[in-house]
């Protein structure tokens, strides 16, 4: 975290998971106001489950999670992504029967009686990814990987969040649509937005974040800085990512 | 033959009706209430018994849809959204709206007796000639209502920021609320409505029927055929049309087999639609109604 930054998401001994099974233990992290963080693993590692968690979509079993000054533990998945936090989830997950723009507006659904800011968040969708304008009446079932990807981390940003989650963006994209991703998360980054970013591949967090954890088997095995990891090369993380 | 026809499609309203009454809900919740001819019947009943006790009609039928819209949040509250908490892959829903319904069908026959009441006719006096056939002022009244009530819940969840995060919920309930959307009262607005739906067919076909506590096991059972026939799982809208060609079937059918042939040629005809057609006539992934690519959009 910067040394002027005071968190605007703090998770302690967080533990969380599905039926009777723990996936994520005691586990504990901070993103920074205007940081962006990574968490790297390798699949079946736990890092969509710290997601989840954070937006209460997985049942918290013990610990805390706080977002700026609120205590989100016990609050109901709606509450939490009405300005705390927001997420592009892993698959994208978008309303597909519906189209872009219908998308990004119910993104600000807990915005519904502030038009002017609405149409001010629109705008910078639209200024962040241009195509998306013109393909804004388009449904979105009819959108590339890409092109759909770009609409969750619009939708994603309609809310206007405290905290910003993307899960895995750059997965099963081309390498110009990765580097579109990529970009808008540096833009996001000038914006003064805070990151949770979870990935697999380490050139795309290493790119855009200031900070890296590493998770295996559930836990938080290390946390390093990008340099850290350019110094030692991508050898250092390979232990942990196989 | 146009006789059949317009009849078939002024009962086919009404059929048309409960089915988006059963398909709202489930559209919305993924959840079929079987009670949802019982809610029909809790309309008629209220309506006849208020207005038999002196209240004006419109007063009386206000509070008959209320009476159905707050017994269907209950149907939702007690017999749905216990199990889902519990389970939410559970199908004990399919038991529990089904005991909710002989509940409140007993319920009312305790109440009012088994036996019919009197009901209110509205515009059954007038007639009004259309071509070589005639159809009741309660006829066209259907009519006009159904088509009403089917456009504007059209209208209602394509252009409103309530009915996309309807189709919102439909499609993603957790990514739904993962933006902020309080899914559990889309559900009960959605009950609430199904139930509206439901007790406006009963005040329409009421002044036919007149008022018996048991009105909604026939009622409720067409209107399902009328749902699946169209495709009302897809989108409530198909569930009218549905209603229509159900209507219109179940009417030649009375006249051109017998009397008695509505009480089972309609199923004849769901089974052979839906082996034809399995989503229904009207669904959305019917080719005939399935949306298109743009050109520009190809790659």
């Amino acid at each position: 975290m910067n040394e002027q930054s005071s968190p605007v998401l703090e998770i302690s001994s967080l533990s969380a998971g599905y039926g009777r099974f723990d996936v994520v233990r005691d586990i504990g992290l901070s993103v920074g106001k205007g940081e962006a963080v990574a968490l790297l693993g390798p699949n079946g590692a736990g890092k969509t489950t710290v997601l989840r968690a954070i937006m209460g979509l997985v049942k918290q079993r013990r610990g805390l999670v706080r977002i700026g000054a609120t205590n989100v533990s016990d609050l109901p998945t709606h509450r939490i992504a009405r300005g705390l936090a927001a997420i592009a989830p892993e698959g994208r997950r978008l309303f597909l029967d519906q189209s872009v723009e219908d998308n990004l507006l119910l993104g600000a659904l807990h915005l519904r009686r502030d038009q002017a800011r609405v149409e001010r968040l629109l705008t910078s969708v639209y200024d962040l990814f241009p195509v998306l304008r013109n393909y804004r009446h388009r449904l979105s079932s009819f959108l590339s990987g890409g092109e759909q990807q770009m609409v969750a981390i619009g939708r994603m940003l309609m809310s206007d969040p405290e905290i910003m989650l993307l899960d895995e963006p750059s997965v099963a994209l081309s390498p110009v649509a990765v580097d579109i991703v990529v970009k808008a998360m540096l833009e996001l980054r000038k914006r003064g937005a805070s990151l949770l970013l979870v990935e697999q591949r380490i050139d795309v967090a290493t790119r855009v974040c200031d900070r890296l954890y590493v998770m295996t088997h559930g836990e938080i095995v290390e946390e390093m800085t990008p340099d850290t990891v350019r110094a030692g090369g991508m050898s250092i993380l390979s232990k942990y990512l196989g | 033959m146009l006789q059949f026809l317009l009849s078939g499609i002024a009962i086919g309203s009404i059929y048309g009706l409960i089915g988006m009454a059963l398909a709202i809900s489930f559209y919305v919740t993924r959840i079929i209430n079987f009670a949802q001819g019982q809610l029909m019947m809790v309309t008629v009943m209220i309506t006849a018994e208020l207005v038999s006790s002196g209240y004006p009609v419109w007063l009386a039928a206000a509070a008959g849809l209320a009476a159905s819209c707050i017994i269907g949040v209950l149907s939702y509250l007690i017999a749905v959204r216990p199990i889902l908490l519990s389970n939410r892959f559970s199908f004990g829903w399919l038991v529990s709206t089904l005991g909710f319904a002989v509940i409140v069908e007993n319920a009312a026959a305790y109440v009012w007796g088994p036996t019919s009441q009197a009901f209110p006719p509205i515009l059954n006096n007038i007639s009004v000639p259309i071509g070589n056939a005639v159809l009741t002022g309660q006829q066209l009244l259907a009519i006009a209502t159904a088509a009403i009530l089917a456009a504007g819940f059209e209208i209602v969840r394509r252009y409103t920021l309530f009915g996309k995060l309807g189709m919102a919920t439909a499609a993603d309930p957790e990514m739904a609320s993962a933006i902020g959307a309080n899914t559990t009262v889309v559900a009960i607005v959605a009950f609430a409505v199904s139930a509206a739906f439901a007790g406006i067919a009963g005040l329409l076909i009421g002044p036919t029927t007149f008022a018996n506590p048991y009105l909604g096991d026939t009622f409720g059972t067409y209107g399902f055929i009328a749902m699946m026939i169209g495709g009302g799982t897809e989108r409530p809208i198909a569930a009218m049309f549905g209603g229509l060609v159900l209507g219109v079937c179940a009417e030649g059918a009375n006249g051109l087999i017998n009397s008695q042939a509505s009480d089972w040629f309609p199923f004849i005809v769901l089974v052979v639609i839906l082996i034809v057609s399995p989503k229904g006539l009207f669904s959305a992934s019917n080719p005939l109604f399935r949306p298109r690519r743009p050109a520009a959009a190809s790659r």
